[in-house]
C-alpha cells in the first residue's frame, strides 16, 4: 500500500512542470557530461597513448645513442688494448693495468692463446686472481671473432676469475695479432655506465627501459635482481618477435629499437594504466563530482521552484477544481507564493466571491420567478373565488336578479379571459384595468355594495404594458384587510398615472389601515393570501424580477386612516414586448 | 516589498552554493587526487636477525626495491648478534612508539619475541614475518623458506654429493635451538635422512650463530667423532665456520659439507670443493615480498596468501655457473 502510494506520489511529482524540468535538466546534464566524458576519455586516451609511444620511441632512440657512444668507447678501449699489445711487455702491463683501473666499468683484461685457449695474461686492477681457476665464464670459444676487425659481446655472466668476488659482467672478445703470435683478448666490463643511465630513466611512475638481445635474453634490466629472484618476468617472447616501433600488450606500451649492428634491442616499458588511466580516473572523478553537484543544484532549484511556483499552482489548481465541483459551498483560502502567484490567487479569490454572489442571486431570482409564475397560474383558477362567485350568481338567478347575474357572469368571464391572456405575463394596462374593474364588480356584488370604488386612469398610460394580475391582489388585500372589517362604507380608489419614464399604479382604501410592521410583513409573506390567491409580495417580486430593484411596491398606511399601495413600473411599449 | 525581502536571500543562496561547490572541488582534489600524486606514503620498519650477513643484505636490497616501487619509507635495522632477541624486542617497541605503519620481522627467538609482536599487533600495526617465525597468532603474514622442506632438501643434497655405497656418519652443526627456522630445518633434515639406510650415526652440536663459534664447534665435533664424513649446517654464518674448519683441517675431500645460503666466501668454498653443496634461499624475494605484503596490509588490500614459501635451490659445484644458477647465487649489484 505504502509503496504504491509512494509510486503514485512520485508519478504525480514527475508530472508537474518542475518535475519535468528537473528530469530534463538532470537528464540532459547527465547525458551531456557522459557523452563529454566518453569523448574526452577517448581523445585523452588515444592522445596519451600516442604521446607515450612517441616518448617511448624517443627514449629508446636516446638510449640507443648512449649505447652507441658506449660502444664507441668500447671500440676505443679495444683499440687501445690492441695497441698495447704492440708494445713491450712492461709497457703493455702498465698500459693495461692503467686501463682497467681508470675505466670505472672495466673489470679485467685477459689474454688467451688463439689455438689452445690457455690463459696467458690477466690484468685485473685491484682484484685478486684465483690461484686456481676452475671455471672461466669470460672465455667462450664460440664468441671469438674471425679476424682482428671485429669483436663480439657476450651475454651477462658472473666474473669467475677473482677470489671472493663475483661481479656481473659482459665479455668483449677480440683478436690481436702481433708479429710473434695471434691471441684472443677479452675485456670484461660492468654495465655501470649504461646502467646508471638506464636506471635513471623513468617512463611515468613505474615505467623503465631495458636492453635485451635479439634472442630475448636480457642484457641489462634496471630491476635485474627482481628478475633473478623470480619476482618479475619480462615478456621477451613477444618482444623478440616484434619489429622496431611501438607495441601495446596487456595495458603496457613497449617501444623497441634495434641498435645498429643488430645485436641489441632497447625496450622502453610504460604502463598505460598508471599514466593514462590514473589521470583519467582523476578527471572522470572530477567530472562525476561536477555532475553530482549539477544534479544536486538542479534538485535544489527544482525544490525551490516547486515551493514557489508549482506547489502554489497546484494548490490553485486544486482550489479551482473544488470550486468547479461545488461552486456554492467553496470557501477560498488564498495561496501564497511568488508575486505572480499571489496576484493570480487574489484575482481568483475576488472572482470566486463575485461568482458566488452572482450565482446566489440568479438562483434566488430563478426560484422566485418560478414560484411567482406558479402562483400566478394558480390565481387564474382560484377555486375559492370561483366557487364563491358562482355561488353568488346562483343566488342571483334564484332571486330572479337575472340582469345582475348576467353582468356578474360577464365580469367573471372577462376576469378569466384577461387573467389567462394567452399565457402572456405582460399585458396592456388597459386590460389590467379591465381585469381590476371586473374583479371589483364581482366583489362589489358579493359584498353587497359595502364599498364603492373609482378608477382614475391617465389616458396615455393605457397603451403601456404591465404584469398581469398586478392590481387584483392589491385590491383583494384592500377588500379583505381594509374594507371588510369596516362598519362604514369603504372606498377603493385606483389611480394610474405616468411619472417620467415610469407608470405608477396606486390603490388607495380608507380601511382599517396597517401598522408599519404589518406593511413590512405583507411584502415578506410568501404564502398565498387568505383566499388562496396571489399575495402582494408576489406582485412586488414579479415587478422587481421583470424590471429591476428600483421598481416594485410601496405601501403607505396609517391605522384607521387607510392604506395606499403604489406600484412603480417602467413604461413598457408594445414594441418592447414584440421584440422580446 | 516582497521583492526586496527575497533578493538578498537568493543572493545568499547562490553565494553559498558556489562556495559549497568550490569547497567540494577543493577537497575532492586534495583528498583523492593530489595525494595519489604527491604523498610519500607509509613507514615500514624491517627488523632482521642481523644486518651484515649477505643473506640479510639481500633481504634489505629486496625490501628497498619494493619500498621504491611502492613509495614507502623503509627503515632497516637488526641486532649485531643473531642471538640478541632482547634488542629485537626493544627495536619492535621503539618502532611502534615511533609511529611505524608496519613491521617486517625475522625473529631471533620463536618464543621470546612473541610478546613484543603481540603488543605491536595489539596496537593495530600489522606484523609480517620473513625468514624466521615467531610464536604469535597476531602475525598477519608469513613469508619464508619452507624451513622443514629446506631441511629435507639438505638431505637430498647429501644424497647428491655422496657415493651411493658409502656409509654415512653425519654431523650437524646447528645454531641457536630457540630459533624457529634452524630447528625446523634440522627436523626436516633428520626426518628425511632417517630414511637413508647408509646413515650410521647422526651427531648434533649447537653453536652460536657466528663464524668463529661454528668453526670451533666443528673442530670439536670432528675431534670427538673422527668418523664423521658428512657435515650439514643451516645458516650463512655457521656455513662459513664449518667451511673454514674443514679448510683448516685439510679434510675437504674426506668430509662432505652441505651448507646454507650464499656469499662470496661460501661460493668460493663451493668452487674449491670445501663445501659440496649449498642450499640457497631467496632472501631478495623475502625482503621484496615482505615489504610488498606490509604495504598491502597497510592499504587494506587483499593478500593473495598469508603464508608464502619462497624458493629454495640446491647448488653444487657442477651447476653453480649455469646461467640460471648464476642468477640465484650471485647478486646483481
Amino acid at each position: 500500500m505504502k509503496i504504491t502510494d509512494l509510486k503514485e506520489r512520485i508519478n504525480e511529482r514527475l508530472n508537474t512542470a518542475s518535475g519535468v524540468m528537473t528530469l530534463l535538466v538532470v537528464g540532459i546534464t547527465t547525458a551531456a557530461l557522459a557523452a563529454g566524458t566518453a569523448i574526452f576519455i577517448q581523445i585523452y586516451h588515444s592522445s596519451m597513448t600516442q604521446n607515450m609511444r612517441i616518448s617511448g620511441e624517443q627514449t629508446t632512440e636516446q638510449i640507443s645513442n648512449i649505447v652507441e657512444n658506449y660502444m664507441l668507447d668500447i671500440d676505443r678501449s679495444m683499440e687501445s688494448i690492441k695497441e698495447a699489445f704492440s708494445y713491450e711487455k712492461k709497457e703493455r702491463d702498465e698500459l693495461l693495468n692503467y686501463l682497467v683501473e681508470l675505466r670505472p666499468d672495466a673489470v679485467a683484461v685477459t689474454e688467451y692463446d688463439f689455438e689452445s685457449g690457455e690463459l696467458i695474461g690477466a690484468w685485473v686492477g685491484n682484484e685478486k686472481l684465483k690461484p686456481e681457476i676452475f671455471t672461466n665464464l669470460s672465455y667462450d670459444r664460440e664468441l671469438i671473432p674471425e679476424n682482428t676487425d671485429y669483436y663480439t659481446i657476450s651475454e651477462p655472466h658472473v666474473e669467475s676469475l677473482f677470489e671472493n668476488s663475483y661481479p656481473w659482467v659482459v665479455s668483449i672478445t677480440g683478436v690481436v695479432e702481433t708479429a710473434e703470435k695471434k691471441s684472443v683478448v677479452i675485456l670484461d666490463t660492468r654495465f655501470s655506465q649504461i646502467a646508471s643511465y638506464i636506471d635513471n630513466i623513468g617512463m611515468g611512475r613505474h615505467g623503465y627501459c631495458f636492453i635485451m638481445d635479439t634472442e630475448g635474453n636480457i642484457i641489462y634490466h634496471p630491476q635485474q635482481q627482481l628478475i633473478f629472484a623470480g619476482l618479475k618476468t619480462e615478456n621477451t617472447d613477444i618482444l623478440k618477435e616484434a619489429p622496431d616501433g611501438s607495441l601495446e600488450s596487456d595495458g603496457i606500451i613497449y617501444s623497441l629499437k634495434t641498435r645498429e649492428g643488430g645485436d641489441w634491442r632497447i625496450v622502453a616499458v610504460s604502463y598505460i594504466d598508471e599514466m593514462v588511466t590514473d589521470s583519467l580516473v582523476s578527471c572522470v572523478f572530477l567530472l562525476l563530482v561536477l555532475m553530482l553537484i549539477v544534479i544536486i543544484a538542479t534538485l535544489i532549484s527544482s525544490i525551490i521552484l516547486t515551493k514557489h511556483i508549482t506547489r502554489p499552482i497546484e494548490k490553485l489548481m486544486t482550489a479551482m477544481g473544488e470550486f468547479e465541483k461545488d461552486a456554492a459551498g467553496f470557501s477560498y483560502e488564498p495561496v501564497r507564493g511568488s508575486n505572480e502567484i499571489n496576484s493570480l490567487s487574489s484575482s481568483f479569490g475576488h472572482m470566486v466571491i463575485r461568482i458566488q454572489e452572482l450565482m446566489a442571486k440568479v438562483k434566488n431570482e430563478e426560484t422566485i420567478l418560478r414560484k411567482t409564475e406558479l402562483r400566478a397560474l394558480q390565481a387564474q383558477i382560484n377555486p375559492h373565488f370561483l366557487y364563491n362567485t358562482l355561488d353568488s350568481i346562483a343566488w342571483m338567478c334564484e332571486d330572479g336578479r337575472n340582469k345582475e347575474a348576467v353582468e356578474m357572469v360577464n365580469a367573471l368571464a372577462k376576469l378569466f379571459r384577461i387573467s389567462i391572456s394567452k399565457g402572456h405575463e405582460l399585458i396592456p394596462i388597459e386590460k389590467e384595468v379591465e381585469h381590476a374593474k371586473s374583479y371589483l364588480r364581482i366583489q362589489n356584488f358579493r359584498y353587497k355594495n359595502q364599498f364603492s370604488y373609482s378608477f382614475n386612469v391617465e389616458e396615455k398610460c393605457l397603451k403601456y404594458y404591465c404584469n398581469k394580475i398586478t392590481l387584483q391582489p392589491i385590491i383583494e388585500n384592500a377588500i379583505y384587510h381594509g374594507i371588510n372589517r369596516m362598519i362604514d362604507e369603504g372606498e377603493i380608489k385606483v389611480d394610474i398615472y405616468s411619472d417620467g419614464d415610469d407608470v405608477i399604479f396606486e390603490v388607495t382604501d380608507n380601511g382599517v389601515g396597517m401598522t408599519e410592521e404589518q406593511c413590512e410583513n405583507i411584502l415578506k409573506e410568501d404564502g398565498p393570501g387568505r383566499t388562496g390567491g396571489i399575495g402582494i409580495k408576489n406582485v412586488n417580486d414579479r415587478v422587481k424580477i421583470y424590471f429591476g430593484e428600483r421598481y416594485g411596491i410601496k405601501i403607505e398606511s396609517e391605522p384607521d386612516m387607510g392604506t395606499r399601495v403604489s406600484i412603480r413600473m417602467p413604461k413598457i411599449e408594445e414594441e418592447y414586448i414584440e421584440a422580446k | 516589498m516582497k521583492q526586496n525581502k527575497k533578493n538578498p536571500r537568493l543572493y545568499l543562496a547562490a553565494f553559498l552554493g558556489i562556495a559549497v561547490i568550490a569547497a567540494l572541488l577543493h577537497f575532492s582534489y586534495n583528498g583523492f587526487i593530489k595525494p595519489d600524486i604527491q604523498r610519500k606514503n607509509h613507514k615500514i620498519t624491517m627488523i632482521t636477525k642481523s644486518t651484515d650477513s649477505q643473506f640479510f643484505r639481500s633481504v634489505f636490497s629486496g625490501g628497498n626495491a619494493a619500498a621504491t616501487e611502492y613509495n614507502v619509507e623503509l627503515v632497516t635495522e637488526g641486532p649485531e648478534d643473531e642471538e640478541d632477541y632482547e634488542t629485537q624486542n626493544r627495536m619492535i617497541r621503539d618502532a611502534v612508539s615511533d609511529g611505524t605503519d608496519a613491521i617486517v620481522l625475522s625473529a631471533v627467538d620463536y618464543n621470546a619475541n612473541a610478546e613484543a609482536v603481540n603488543e605491536a599487533a595489539g596496537r593495530g600495526i600489522p606484523v609480517v614475518i620473513i625468514d624466521s617465525d615467531v610464536n604469535s597468532k597476531a602475525v598477519s603474514c608469513r613469508i619464508s623458506t619452507d624451513n622443514y622442506e629446506a631441511g629435507r632438501m639438505t638431505a637430498e643434497a647429501v644424497e647428491l654429493v655422496t657415493e651411493p655405497e658409502a656409509e654415512l656418519n653425519i654431523g650437524i652443526v646447528n645454531f641457536d635451538k630457540n630459533t624457529e627456522n634452524g630447528s625446523q630445518r634440522e627436523a626436516g633434515f633428520k626426518d628425511a635422512v632417517s630414511a637413508d639406510k647408509r646413515v650410521k650415526s647422526i651427531e648434533t652440536t649447537y653453536v652460536l650463530s657466528t663464524i668463529d663459534d661454528a668453526n670451533r664447534g666443528t673442530k670439536e665435533l670432528l675431534s670427538l667423532n673422527p668418523d664423521i664424513n658428512v657435515i650439514v649446517t643451516f645458516n650463512e654464518w655457521t656455513s662459513l665456520g664449518v667451511g673454514r674448519a674443514i679448510d683448516d683441517l685439510g679434510s675437504k675431500d674426506s668430509v662432505a659439507v652441505i651448507a646454507f645460503d650464499s656469499n662470496e666466501e661460501s661460493v668460493n668454498m663451493l668452487e674449491t670443493g670445501v663445501v659440496d653443496a649449498l642450499i640457497v634461499q631467496n632472501p631478495y624475494a623475502m625482503g621484496y615480498l615482505g615489504i610488498e605484503s606490509a604495504y598491502k596490509l597497510i592499504e587494506n588490500e587483499q593478500l593473495e596468501s598469508t603464508d608464502v614459501d619462497t624458493e629454495t635451490t640446491i647448488v653444487t659445484a657442477e651447476n653453480m655457473f649455469k646461467p640460471e644458477y648464476q642468477k640465484i647465487l650471485f647478486k646483481y649489484e
